[in-house]
């Protein structure tokens, strides 16, 4: 057997890998698409937003669950409103209130205004929108735990000079903030104090200058330090990638056509779709290998990555399972009665909160900022073969 | 290093669009409209009219993100070179930092003149990658990646990629057509982007989605929908681009096309 490595302790303080945090988070979701049962949402929600406090870090980013919890209850407001207010559908026997009723014109027929709201129609709203509010949350604690730099510093080769460009943006969008900032007091220190609109234009353009003069600068100094200097690609590996980036695409498009049109033979469906995909990712794969590069200090996949992505399937095949055997456990068929939680649902929610003792503890402060100044350096450290 | 300007008026695309990446963005860009347009074209009986019902609208969520990144690599497989990386970089930071400042508030989308301009002077490939890029960088710096990304990414894509279509014309002509392009590229963007959540909404029966009906009803319940959540939004963020052109237009491309030629060394 392996010995144990460092990186294999959760005790040992790293930041985990994004991937794993974005897979762990896309597990959850996909549990949460299975259930509109109040409880086991709101339970759902709570475990990610445990895992959350317990394992962010103190980057800007990790504050993102606040934003998503707030943008959840905007969802739900909405849909209530929405379905159980402004719609005509039949709406159940508990009324709550019956307000007075405003009569509107024949095209928004189906709409009303005021009248009859009863308890059926504001609970299947609530849950419904729950439902999509517990989805978006679970993204947004992959946006709160995964550093995006970190994750564009494994994506696939082919997209190697995209990625760049990203890190690039990222990493000079919060710097042009600061330019603006320095513009705007260097102007009010000559006394300058216009209207709001000439303000901005005075701004706006040195910054723009400013940015586009270091991109030309920018590229100069990756030219020089060899920069997209490409192997020699066979004709053969060109044709490869060509083929199966054009027969992919090409697959999908049919597949597709295949999904939407009902007098077609099955095989045109879903097996053309997986075999386009496929044929699209092994086209990214065989593309990337056009260059060939080594990774600074890559981002290790060791055991609590395994632990965490497994955590999270794991809450989703509870789920999927609960769906399928007890249905109405998953989708409460009347919104009045008190909703079933079975003991399945419930083992799958504390296994989607298992990351926050399996997953190592972020670095401290001053170890957080260290890791992140250090992709400034990305596009500067390629090494071409 | 840096020559002097060619004598060409006409610079040449930081992203030279072959006949193969053209082809693929052809073939992804109809399935990435499909992706938001399926409500109105999926026939009953259809696989995903059915034994996916609830799930369809996911199903694009997951597909989306793989072509976009197949198209992106195909379009960039042509060889970008460090000043196509930079200059691609340093705009989607601006439209990012932009994105930043007004995340989309009373629909505002200052980002969509770096897009616009940018295409206009780079060319349509390097729009297209513009266009997603910004959004994603956004994204990524707001902490506001979800399923609506991949969305926004084709669609702000496809403004920088129209953009960098339009007829080569110069002087207040040019300004005029950028900023009447705007109005009609603001109105578009925010008609696609509610599609791909429509089907999830089960609102009112006069604006809601019906699995299995004819398509004129379900465009006019989608009309009815528009009109009367997101025309507010769409309305001023397209008339604040244009007039953002019209105030901004003129130096702004001066100074990406004094970039250009400045960067024009090899």
């Amino acid at each position: 057997m392996r010995p144990m490595r460092t990186v294999d302790s959760p005790g040992y303080a790293r930041p985990l890998h994004p991937g794993a945090w974005w897979l762990w988070a896309i597990a959850l979701g996909a549990a949460a698409s299975r259930t509109t049962n109040p409880i086991l949402c709101l339970l759902i929600l709570a475990m990610a937003g445990f895992v959350v406090m317990a394992r962010r870090s103190r980057a800007p980013w990790a504050y993102a669950y606040g934003a998503f919890l707030k943008l959840g209850l905007i969802i739900i407001a909405v849909r209530i409103v929405l379905q159980a207010v402004l719609s005509s559908q039949s709406q159940g026997i508990h009324v709550i209130v019956d307000l007075p009723q405003i009569p509107l014109p024949a095209w928004a027929a189906g709409l009303k205004l005021g009248g009859l709201i009863t308890w059926e129609a504001v609970l299947i709203a609530f849950s419904q929108g729950l439902q999509l509010a517990t989805i978006i949350c679970c993204v947004g604690a992959a946006n709160a735990l995964a550093s995006a730099q970190r994750l564009l510093r494994s994506v696939p080769g082919a997209l190697y000079e995209v990625g760049v460009a990203a890190v690039v943006a990222l990493t000079f969008a919060p710097q042009l903030v600061a330019d603006a900032v320095r513009v705007r007091s260097a102007q009010r220190l000559r006394g300058y104090d216009g209207g709001r609109l000439g303000g901005m234009r005075r701004t706006a353009m040195p910054v723009l200058e400013g940015a586009l003069g270091r991109s030309v600068e920018l590229a100069a100094a990756m030219d020089s330090r060899g920069y997209g200097r490409t192997t020699e690609e066979a004709v053969g590996a060109r044709r490869l990638t060509a083929g199966l980036v054009f027969g992919g695409v090409l697959g999908v498009a049919v597949g597709l056509y295949g999904l939407l049109d009902a007098s077609v033979s099955g095989w045109l469906g879903l097996p053309m779709l997986g075999a386009g995909c496929l044929g699209a990712a092994a086209g990214l794969v065989v593309g990337g290998r056009r260059t060939r590069r080594t990774r600074y200090r890559p981002d290790p996949w060791a055991l609590p990555e395994w632990l965490v992505v497994a955590s999270g399937i794991g809450c989703a095949v509870a789920f999927f399972v609960v769906a399928s055997r007890d249905p109405a456990a998953a989708v409460p068929p009347y919104p009045l009665d008190i909703p079933q939680v079975t003991v399945l649902a419930l083992v799958g929610a504390l296994l989607g909160a298992l990351p926050a003792v399996l997953a190592p503890p972020p670095p401290d402060r001053r170890a957080a900022s260290a890791v992140n100044a250090e992709p400034a350096t990305a596009a500067g450290e390629e090494v071409a073969t | 290093m840096t020559t002097a300007a060619p004598p060409t008026r006409e610079l040449p695309p930081l992203l030279r669009l072959r006949t193969r990446s053209a082809a693929v963005l052809a073939i992804v860009s109809a399935v990435g409209l499909v992706a938001y347009a399926w409500p109105f074209v999926v026939s009953p009986g259809a696989a995903l009219d059915t034994s996916h019902g609830g799930d369809a609208p996911w199903f694009f969520v997951i597909l989306l993100p793989l072509l976009a990144a197949v198209v992106v690599a195909e379009l960039s497989s042509g060889g970008m070179d460090a000043k196509a990386v930079a200059m691609l970089g340093m705009l989607a930071a601006i439209g990012a930092a932009l994105r930043a400042l007004g995340p989309g508030a009373a629909g505002l989308e200052p980002s969509f003149i770096v897009i616009v301009l940018g295409a206009r002077v780079f060319g349509r490939g390097f729009g297209f990658v513009l266009g997603a890029l910004t959004l994603f960088s956004g994204a990524m710096i707001t902490g506001g990646v979800g399923p609506w990304l991949p969305f926004q990414m084709f669609a702000a894509g496809w403004v920088g990629l129209f953009a960098g279509m339009l007829p080569r014309w110069r002087g207040r002509r040019e300004i005029a057509l950028l900023a009447a392009y705007s109005i009609v590229a603001g109105l578009a963007y925010g008609m696609l982007l509610n599609l791909w959540f429509w089907p999830f909404a089960a609102y009112a029966p006069e604006v809601t989605y019906v699995a299995g009906d004819p398509v004129a009803a379900n465009l006019h319940r989608y009309a009815v929908f528009w009109a009367t959540t997101s025309l507010g939004w769409d309305v001023p963020r397209g008339i604040l681009t244009a007039t953002a052109v019209v105030l901004a237009g003129k130096p702004v491309l001066g100074a990406l096309r004094r970039t250009a030629r400045r960067a024009h060394f090899t």
